[in-house]
Protein backbone atom coordinates (compact mmCIF):
# COMPACT_ATOMS: atom_id res chain seq x y z
CA UNK A 1 0.00 0.00 0.00
CA UNK A 2 1.55 3.17 -1.13
CA UNK A 3 0.41 6.08 1.02
CA UNK A 4 -1.01 8.79 -1.15
CA UNK A 5 1.56 11.40 -1.97
CA UNK A 6 0.75 14.86 -0.89
CA UNK A 7 2.18 17.70 -2.86
CA UNK A 8 1.25 21.17 -1.66
CA UNK A 9 -0.33 23.25 -4.35
CA UNK A 10 1.92 26.25 -4.03
CA UNK A 11 3.30 27.97 -7.12
CA UNK A 12 6.20 29.56 -5.28
CA UNK A 13 8.81 27.84 -3.18
CA UNK A 14 10.45 24.47 -3.53
CA UNK A 15 8.27 21.47 -4.20
CA UNK A 16 8.17 19.27 -1.16
CA UNK A 17 6.62 15.87 -1.44
CA UNK A 18 5.75 14.27 1.82
CA UNK A 19 3.84 11.03 2.15
CA UNK A 20 0.66 11.13 4.19
CA UNK A 21 0.99 9.14 7.37
CA UNK A 22 -1.76 7.42 9.27
CA UNK A 23 -0.12 8.17 12.60
CA UNK A 24 3.15 8.02 14.51
CA UNK A 25 3.59 4.27 14.03
CA UNK A 26 3.05 4.65 10.29
CA UNK A 27 5.66 7.39 10.17
CA UNK A 28 8.13 5.33 12.23
CA UNK A 29 7.71 2.30 9.96
CA UNK A 30 8.34 4.56 6.99
CA UNK A 31 11.53 5.91 8.56
CA UNK A 32 12.78 2.45 9.53
CA UNK A 33 12.36 1.41 5.92
CA UNK A 34 13.83 4.59 4.51
CA UNK A 35 16.92 4.34 6.68
CA UNK A 36 17.14 0.67 5.78
CA UNK A 37 17.59 -0.44 9.35
CA UNK A 38 16.30 -3.56 11.07
CA UNK A 39 13.12 -3.15 13.01
CA UNK A 40 14.63 -5.47 15.66
CA UNK A 41 17.66 -3.27 16.21
CA UNK A 42 16.55 0.29 15.63
CA UNK A 43 19.31 2.91 15.88
CA UNK A 44 17.16 5.04 18.11
CA UNK A 45 19.22 8.25 17.93
CA UNK A 46 19.09 8.24 14.13
CA UNK A 47 15.38 7.42 13.93
CA UNK A 48 14.58 9.92 16.65
CA UNK A 49 16.28 12.64 14.66
CA UNK A 50 14.59 11.66 11.41
CA UNK A 51 11.25 11.58 13.22
CA UNK A 52 11.64 15.08 14.55
CA UNK A 53 12.83 16.27 11.18
CA UNK A 54 9.66 14.93 9.58
CA UNK A 55 7.44 16.55 12.21
CA UNK A 56 9.26 19.78 11.48
CA UNK A 57 8.58 19.41 7.75
CA UNK A 58 4.94 18.66 8.43
CA UNK A 59 4.68 21.86 10.44
CA UNK A 60 6.35 23.84 7.68
CA UNK A 61 3.76 22.53 5.28
CA UNK A 62 1.11 23.74 7.68
CA UNK A 63 -0.07 20.21 8.18
CA UNK A 64 -1.69 19.77 11.49
CA UNK A 65 0.59 17.64 13.62
CA UNK A 66 -1.76 15.66 15.80
CA UNK A 67 -1.04 15.23 19.48
CA UNK A 68 -0.35 11.52 18.98
CA UNK A 69 2.80 12.38 17.02
CA UNK A 70 4.08 14.51 19.86
CA UNK A 71 3.44 11.74 22.38
CA UNK A 72 5.64 9.45 20.35
CA UNK A 73 8.28 12.14 19.91
CA UNK A 74 8.51 12.39 23.68
CA UNK A 75 8.61 8.62 24.01
CA UNK A 76 11.43 8.37 21.47
CA UNK A 77 13.45 10.90 23.44
CA UNK A 78 12.85 8.92 26.61
CA UNK A 79 14.02 5.71 24.96
CA UNK A 80 17.02 7.52 23.55
CA UNK A 81 18.05 8.74 26.99
CA UNK A 82 17.55 5.28 28.50
CA UNK A 83 19.79 3.83 25.80
CA UNK A 84 22.58 6.07 27.01
CA UNK A 85 22.46 4.64 30.50
CA UNK A 86 24.75 1.67 31.07
CA UNK A 87 22.83 -1.56 31.06
CA UNK A 88 23.94 -4.87 32.47
CA UNK A 89 23.49 -7.83 30.22
CA UNK A 90 20.28 -9.71 30.97
CA UNK A 91 19.31 -7.49 33.85
CA UNK A 92 16.85 -5.14 32.28
CA UNK A 93 14.90 -5.38 29.12
CA UNK A 94 15.83 -3.33 26.08
CA UNK A 95 14.26 0.15 26.38
CA UNK A 96 13.17 -0.23 22.74
CA UNK A 97 11.25 -3.42 23.33
CA UNK A 98 7.76 -2.03 23.73
CA UNK A 99 8.19 0.29 20.76
CA UNK A 100 9.35 -2.60 18.60
CA UNK A 101 6.39 -4.72 19.68
CA UNK A 102 3.96 -1.97 18.77
CA UNK A 103 5.66 -1.42 15.42
CA UNK A 104 5.53 -5.12 14.60
CA UNK A 105 1.86 -5.30 15.55
CA UNK A 106 1.09 -2.24 13.49
CA UNK A 107 2.95 -3.63 10.50
CA UNK A 108 0.70 -6.69 10.70
CA UNK A 109 -2.35 -4.42 10.73
CA UNK A 110 -1.07 -2.62 7.64
CA UNK A 111 -0.53 -5.88 5.79
CA UNK A 112 -3.98 -7.13 6.73
CA UNK A 113 -5.41 -3.81 5.53
CA UNK A 114 -3.60 -4.23 2.21
CA UNK A 115 -5.03 -7.73 1.97
CA UNK A 116 -8.56 -6.44 2.53
CA UNK A 117 -8.01 -3.73 -0.06
CA UNK A 118 -6.99 -6.46 -2.52
CA UNK A 119 -10.10 -8.48 -1.74
CA UNK A 120 -12.30 -5.42 -2.19
CA UNK A 121 -10.62 -4.68 -5.50
CA UNK A 122 -11.64 -8.10 -6.80
CA UNK A 123 -15.22 -7.32 -5.86
CA UNK A 124 -15.60 -4.13 -7.82
CA UNK A 125 -18.55 -4.42 -10.16
CA UNK A 126 -20.13 -7.30 -8.26
CA UNK A 127 -23.65 -6.11 -7.62
CA UNK A 128 -26.54 -8.14 -6.30
CA UNK A 129 -29.07 -9.34 -8.84
CA UNK A 130 -32.53 -8.46 -7.73
CA UNK A 131 -35.66 -8.65 -9.77
CA UNK A 132 -38.25 -6.17 -8.63
CA UNK A 133 -40.32 -8.42 -6.41
CA UNK A 134 -43.27 -7.04 -4.47
CA UNK A 135 -42.06 -6.15 -1.01
CA UNK A 136 -45.29 -6.83 0.84
CA UNK A 137 -47.64 -9.73 0.32
CA UNK A 138 -50.25 -8.83 -2.27
CA UNK A 139 -53.60 -7.58 -0.92
CA UNK A 140 -56.46 -9.98 -0.84
CA UNK A 141 -58.31 -9.41 -4.05
CA UNK A 142 -62.07 -9.07 -4.03
CA UNK A 143 -64.19 -10.71 -6.59
CA UNK A 144 -65.91 -7.85 -8.40
CA UNK A 145 -69.28 -9.55 -8.19
CA UNK A 146 -69.14 -9.42 -4.41
CA UNK A 147 -69.06 -5.65 -4.45
CA UNK A 148 -72.47 -4.07 -4.01
CA UNK A 149 -73.75 -0.72 -2.80
CA UNK A 150 -73.76 -1.84 0.80
CA UNK A 151 -70.13 -2.94 0.61
CA UNK A 152 -69.28 0.42 -0.95
CA UNK A 153 -71.12 2.29 1.82
CA UNK A 154 -69.35 0.27 4.45
CA UNK A 155 -66.02 1.01 2.84
CA UNK A 156 -66.84 4.71 2.76
CA UNK A 157 -67.82 4.69 6.43
CA UNK A 158 -64.57 2.95 7.32
CA UNK A 159 -62.57 5.52 5.40
CA UNK A 160 -64.38 8.41 7.09
CA UNK A 161 -64.00 6.90 10.54
CA UNK A 162 -60.34 6.31 9.97
CA UNK A 163 -59.96 9.84 8.74
CA UNK A 164 -61.62 11.15 11.88
CA UNK A 165 -59.40 8.99 14.07
CA UNK A 166 -56.30 10.24 12.36
CA UNK A 167 -57.45 13.84 12.15
CA UNK A 168 -59.08 14.74 15.46
CA UNK A 169 -60.83 18.12 15.58
CA UNK A 170 -58.51 21.04 16.11
CA UNK A 171 -58.00 22.50 19.58
CA UNK A 172 -60.58 25.18 20.38
CA UNK A 173 -59.04 28.36 21.74
CA UNK A 174 -61.05 30.51 24.06
CA UNK A 175 -61.22 34.21 23.22
CA UNK A 176 -58.74 36.35 25.09
CA UNK A 177 -60.56 38.10 27.91
CA UNK A 178 -57.65 39.74 29.69
CA UNK A 179 -54.80 41.62 28.16
CA UNK A 180 -51.35 41.68 29.67
CA UNK A 181 -50.94 45.39 28.92
CA UNK A 182 -54.16 46.22 30.69
CA UNK A 183 -53.01 44.22 33.70
CA UNK A 184 -49.58 45.87 33.68
CA UNK A 185 -51.20 49.25 34.07
CA UNK A 186 -53.62 47.97 36.69
CA UNK A 187 -50.88 46.28 38.70
CA UNK A 188 -48.59 49.29 38.37
CA UNK A 189 -51.24 51.47 39.91
CA UNK A 190 -51.83 49.01 42.75
CA UNK A 191 -48.12 48.72 43.49
CA UNK A 192 -47.56 52.48 43.34
CA UNK A 193 -50.40 53.08 45.72
CA UNK A 194 -49.58 50.42 48.30
CA UNK A 195 -45.74 50.64 48.26
CA UNK A 196 -45.60 46.94 49.20
CA UNK A 197 -48.10 44.87 47.31
CA UNK A 198 -48.83 41.22 48.24
CA UNK A 199 -48.83 39.62 44.78
CA UNK A 200 -49.45 36.03 45.77
CA UNK A 201 -52.60 36.59 47.79
CA UNK A 202 -53.88 38.91 45.04
CA UNK A 203 -53.32 36.18 42.45
CA UNK A 204 -54.89 33.48 44.57
CA UNK A 205 -58.02 35.49 45.26
CA UNK A 206 -58.88 36.18 41.60
CA UNK A 207 -62.12 34.42 40.69
CA UNK A 208 -60.86 33.73 37.16
CA UNK A 209 -57.86 31.49 36.57
CA UNK A 210 -57.09 33.19 33.30
CA UNK A 211 -56.97 36.53 35.07
CA UNK A 212 -54.47 35.17 37.60
CA UNK A 213 -52.23 33.93 34.80
CA UNK A 214 -52.42 37.27 32.97
CA UNK A 215 -51.64 39.09 36.21
CA UNK A 216 -48.60 36.91 36.82
CA UNK A 217 -47.26 37.68 33.34
CA UNK A 218 -47.96 41.36 33.98
CA UNK A 219 -46.03 41.18 37.27
CA UNK A 220 -43.05 39.61 35.50
CA UNK A 221 -43.23 42.39 32.91
CA UNK A 222 -43.20 45.04 35.62
CA UNK A 223 -40.04 43.54 37.08
CA UNK A 224 -38.48 43.26 33.63
CA UNK A 225 -39.30 46.89 32.90
CA UNK A 226 -37.63 47.78 36.24
CA UNK A 227 -40.73 49.55 37.47
CA UNK A 228 -41.14 47.13 40.39
CA UNK A 229 -39.00 44.83 42.52
CA UNK A 230 -40.18 41.44 43.73
CA UNK A 231 -39.24 40.04 47.13
CA UNK A 232 -39.85 36.70 48.73
CA UNK A 233 -38.43 35.69 52.12
CA UNK A 234 -38.54 31.97 51.52
CA UNK A 235 -40.00 29.51 49.02
CA UNK A 236 -43.81 29.60 48.88
CA UNK A 237 -43.95 32.67 51.09
CA UNK A 238 -45.79 35.83 50.04
CA UNK A 239 -44.28 37.71 47.11
CA UNK A 240 -44.18 41.47 47.65
CA UNK A 241 -43.94 43.94 44.82
CA UNK A 242 -42.46 47.34 45.61
CA UNK A 243 -42.27 50.26 43.21
CA UNK A 244 -38.80 51.36 42.10
CA UNK A 245 -40.03 54.83 41.33
CA UNK A 246 -39.46 54.44 37.62
CA UNK A 247 -42.48 55.30 35.47
CA UNK A 248 -44.05 52.89 33.02
CA UNK A 249 -42.51 53.23 29.54
CA UNK A 250 -44.70 55.19 27.16
CA UNK A 251 -45.14 52.39 24.65
CA UNK A 252 -46.74 50.18 27.30
CA UNK A 253 -49.20 52.91 28.18
CA UNK A 254 -50.07 53.83 24.62
CA UNK A 255 -50.74 50.21 23.62
CA UNK A 256 -52.95 49.54 26.61
CA UNK B 1 -38.84 -36.54 -4.85
CA UNK B 2 -38.50 -33.48 -7.10
CA UNK B 3 -36.06 -33.55 -9.97
CA UNK B 4 -32.76 -31.72 -9.52
CA UNK B 5 -33.38 -29.81 -12.74
CA UNK B 6 -36.64 -28.39 -11.35
CA UNK B 7 -35.05 -27.66 -8.00
CA UNK B 8 -32.25 -25.78 -9.75
CA UNK B 9 -34.77 -23.62 -11.60
CA UNK B 10 -36.57 -22.93 -8.32
CA UNK B 11 -33.32 -22.01 -6.58
CA UNK B 12 -32.46 -19.60 -9.37
CA UNK B 13 -35.86 -17.93 -9.13
CA UNK B 14 -35.55 -17.48 -5.37
CA UNK B 15 -32.01 -16.09 -5.63
CA UNK B 16 -33.20 -13.70 -8.32
CA UNK B 17 -35.73 -12.00 -6.04
CA UNK B 18 -33.69 -12.30 -2.84
CA UNK B 19 -30.90 -9.86 -3.70
CA UNK B 20 -29.07 -10.99 -0.57
CA UNK B 21 -27.40 -14.22 0.47
CA UNK B 22 -29.92 -17.05 0.92
CA UNK B 23 -28.90 -19.89 3.20
CA UNK B 24 -29.30 -23.53 2.27
CA UNK B 25 -31.66 -23.85 5.24
CA UNK B 26 -33.93 -21.18 3.80
CA UNK B 27 -33.87 -22.92 0.42
CA UNK B 28 -34.80 -26.19 2.10
CA UNK B 29 -37.85 -24.56 3.65
CA UNK B 30 -38.86 -23.05 0.34
CA UNK B 31 -38.39 -26.32 -1.52
CA UNK B 32 -40.88 -27.98 0.81
CA UNK B 33 -41.41 -31.64 1.46
CA UNK B 34 -39.33 -34.20 -0.29
CA UNK B 35 -36.27 -32.09 -1.01
CA UNK B 36 -33.09 -33.19 0.64
CA UNK B 37 -30.09 -31.20 1.62
CA UNK B 38 -27.67 -32.97 -0.64
CA UNK B 39 -29.99 -32.68 -3.59
CA UNK B 40 -30.47 -28.98 -2.97
CA UNK B 41 -26.72 -28.44 -2.77
CA UNK B 42 -26.49 -30.18 -6.08
CA UNK B 43 -29.20 -27.93 -7.48
CA UNK B 44 -27.32 -24.79 -6.39
CA UNK B 45 -24.19 -26.16 -8.01
CA UNK B 46 -26.15 -26.83 -11.19
CA UNK B 47 -27.23 -23.19 -11.35
CA UNK B 48 -23.69 -22.03 -10.66
CA UNK B 49 -22.26 -24.34 -13.34
CA UNK B 50 -24.78 -23.33 -15.93
CA UNK B 51 -24.03 -19.63 -15.46
CA UNK B 52 -20.33 -20.33 -15.78
CA UNK B 53 -20.66 -22.52 -18.84
CA UNK B 54 -22.90 -20.10 -20.65
CA UNK B 55 -20.50 -17.24 -19.98
CA UNK B 56 -23.32 -15.42 -18.24
CA UNK B 57 -22.93 -11.88 -16.92
CA UNK B 58 -24.41 -13.13 -13.70
CA UNK B 59 -22.86 -15.56 -11.24
CA UNK B 60 -23.88 -17.53 -8.18
CA UNK B 61 -21.54 -16.61 -5.35
CA UNK B 62 -21.14 -18.05 -1.89
CA UNK B 63 -20.98 -15.18 0.55
CA UNK B 64 -21.96 -14.52 4.16
CA UNK B 65 -23.11 -18.05 4.79
CA UNK B 66 -25.43 -18.28 1.79
CA UNK B 67 -25.79 -18.04 -1.95
CA UNK B 68 -26.38 -14.91 -3.91
CA UNK B 69 -26.88 -13.99 -7.53
CA UNK B 70 -24.58 -11.15 -8.48
CA UNK B 71 -23.10 -9.54 -11.55
CA UNK B 72 -19.64 -10.57 -12.67
CA UNK B 73 -16.87 -8.07 -11.90
CA UNK B 74 -15.86 -7.84 -15.60
CA UNK B 75 -18.86 -5.68 -16.28
CA UNK B 76 -18.13 -3.00 -13.74
CA UNK B 77 -17.55 -0.40 -16.44
CA UNK B 78 -20.80 -1.19 -18.22
CA UNK B 79 -22.78 -1.08 -14.97
CA UNK B 80 -21.27 2.20 -14.02
CA UNK B 81 -22.05 3.61 -17.41
CA UNK B 82 -25.62 2.37 -17.45
CA UNK B 83 -26.56 3.10 -13.85
CA UNK B 84 -24.63 6.36 -13.88
CA UNK B 85 -23.34 5.62 -10.44
CA UNK B 86 -20.14 6.85 -9.00
CA UNK B 87 -17.80 4.05 -8.34
CA UNK B 88 -18.50 2.96 -4.80
CA UNK B 89 -16.35 5.08 -2.54
CA UNK B 90 -13.21 3.15 -1.76
CA UNK B 91 -12.29 2.71 1.87
CA UNK B 92 -9.57 5.04 3.08
CA UNK B 93 -6.31 3.67 4.42
CA UNK B 94 -7.47 4.56 7.94
CA UNK B 95 -10.75 2.70 7.37
CA UNK B 96 -8.96 -0.34 5.95
CA UNK B 97 -6.55 -0.50 8.89
CA UNK B 98 -9.36 -0.17 11.40
CA UNK B 99 -11.45 -2.75 9.60
CA UNK B 100 -8.46 -5.13 9.49
CA UNK B 101 -8.03 -4.73 13.25
CA UNK B 102 -11.72 -5.45 13.88
CA UNK B 103 -11.72 -8.38 11.46
CA UNK B 104 -8.70 -10.11 12.96
CA UNK B 105 -9.14 -9.20 16.62
CA UNK B 106 -12.89 -9.17 17.14
CA UNK B 107 -14.55 -8.60 19.48
CA UNK B 108 -12.56 -5.44 20.10
CA UNK B 109 -13.10 -2.08 21.80
CA UNK B 110 -12.26 1.40 20.56
CA UNK B 111 -9.44 1.93 23.11
CA UNK B 112 -7.84 -1.28 21.86
CA UNK B 113 -8.10 -0.10 18.25
CA UNK B 114 -6.65 3.28 19.22
CA UNK B 115 -3.75 1.56 20.96
CA UNK B 116 -2.89 -0.59 17.95
CA UNK B 117 -3.07 2.29 15.47
CA UNK B 118 -1.60 4.87 17.88
CA UNK B 119 -4.21 7.37 16.66
CA UNK B 120 -7.75 8.10 17.73
CA UNK B 121 -10.00 6.06 15.47
CA UNK B 122 -13.43 7.07 16.79
CA UNK B 123 -14.42 8.87 13.59
CA UNK B 124 -13.24 5.99 11.42
CA UNK B 125 -15.21 3.49 13.47
CA UNK B 126 -18.27 5.69 13.07
CA UNK B 127 -17.83 5.66 9.30
CA UNK B 128 -17.51 1.88 9.31
CA UNK B 129 -20.67 1.65 11.43
CA UNK B 130 -22.49 3.90 8.96
CA UNK B 131 -21.36 1.74 6.07
CA UNK B 132 -22.59 -1.24 8.08
CA UNK B 133 -19.25 -3.01 7.77
CA UNK B 134 -18.91 -3.28 11.53
CA UNK B 135 -21.51 -3.51 14.24
CA UNK B 136 -21.74 -3.10 17.96
CA UNK B 137 -21.77 -6.43 19.76
CA UNK B 138 -22.43 -5.50 23.37
CA UNK B 139 -20.10 -4.07 25.97
CA UNK B 140 -16.90 -5.31 27.48
CA UNK B 141 -17.17 -5.92 31.22
CA UNK B 142 -14.21 -3.78 32.21
CA UNK B 143 -13.96 -0.31 33.72
CA UNK B 144 -16.11 2.04 31.65
CA UNK B 145 -17.83 -0.89 29.92
CA UNK B 146 -16.72 0.17 26.42
CA UNK B 147 -18.66 -1.01 23.38
CA UNK B 148 -17.18 -3.94 21.53
CA UNK B 149 -17.19 -4.13 17.75
CA UNK B 150 -17.49 -7.01 15.32
CA UNK B 151 -17.57 -7.26 11.58
CA UNK B 152 -21.05 -7.55 10.09
CA UNK B 153 -22.71 -9.73 7.49
CA UNK B 154 -22.30 -6.81 5.10
CA UNK B 155 -18.54 -7.05 5.69
CA UNK B 156 -18.57 -10.64 4.45
CA UNK B 157 -20.61 -9.65 1.40
CA UNK B 158 -18.39 -6.66 0.66
CA UNK B 159 -15.23 -8.74 0.62
CA UNK B 160 -16.82 -11.83 -0.91
CA UNK B 161 -16.24 -14.09 2.08
CA UNK B 162 -18.37 -17.09 2.98
CA UNK B 163 -17.57 -16.63 6.67
CA UNK B 164 -14.81 -15.21 8.87
CA UNK B 165 -12.71 -18.34 8.48
CA UNK B 166 -12.43 -17.47 4.80
CA UNK B 167 -10.27 -14.47 5.72
CA UNK B 168 -6.64 -15.07 4.84
CA UNK B 169 -4.86 -16.23 7.99
CA UNK B 170 -2.25 -13.92 9.53
CA UNK B 171 0.41 -16.34 8.30
CA UNK B 172 -0.90 -16.14 4.74
CA UNK B 173 -0.91 -12.35 4.98
CA UNK B 174 2.73 -12.43 6.12
CA UNK B 175 3.68 -14.67 3.20
CA UNK B 176 2.02 -12.43 0.65
CA UNK B 177 3.73 -9.41 2.23
CA UNK B 178 7.06 -11.23 2.09
CA UNK B 179 6.72 -11.51 -1.66
CA UNK B 180 7.18 -7.79 -2.05
CA UNK B 181 3.63 -6.53 -1.60
CA UNK B 182 4.73 -4.33 1.26
CA UNK B 183 5.24 -0.64 1.00
CA UNK B 184 8.27 0.69 -0.90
Amino acid sequence: MDPGLLAPDQPAGPTVVLPVFEGPLDLLLHLVREEKVSIWDIPIAKICEAYQQTLHEMEELDLEVAGEYLVYAAWLLLIKSRMLLPRHEGEEKDPRQELVERLVEYEKVKRAAAELAGLAELRRGVEPVRFAAPLAPAEVELDLEEVDVIALARALREVLERHLREHPPALQLEPIRFSVQEKIVELFELVSRQRSFPLLSHLLTRPDRLESVTLLVAALELVRLRTADAHQREPFAEIYLTPTGAPLPMDVLSDA
Amino acid sequence: MPETKDLAAMVEAVLAVAGEPVTLEALLVVAGEGAERAQLEEAVEAVRRRHEQEGSGVQVESVAGGFRLATRPEHEGALREYLGYRSRARLSQAALETLAIVAYRQPITLPEINFLRAVNSAAVVRTLLERKLVMVAGRKQVVGTPLVYRTSKEFLVHFGLLDLSALPTPEEVEQVAGEGASEP
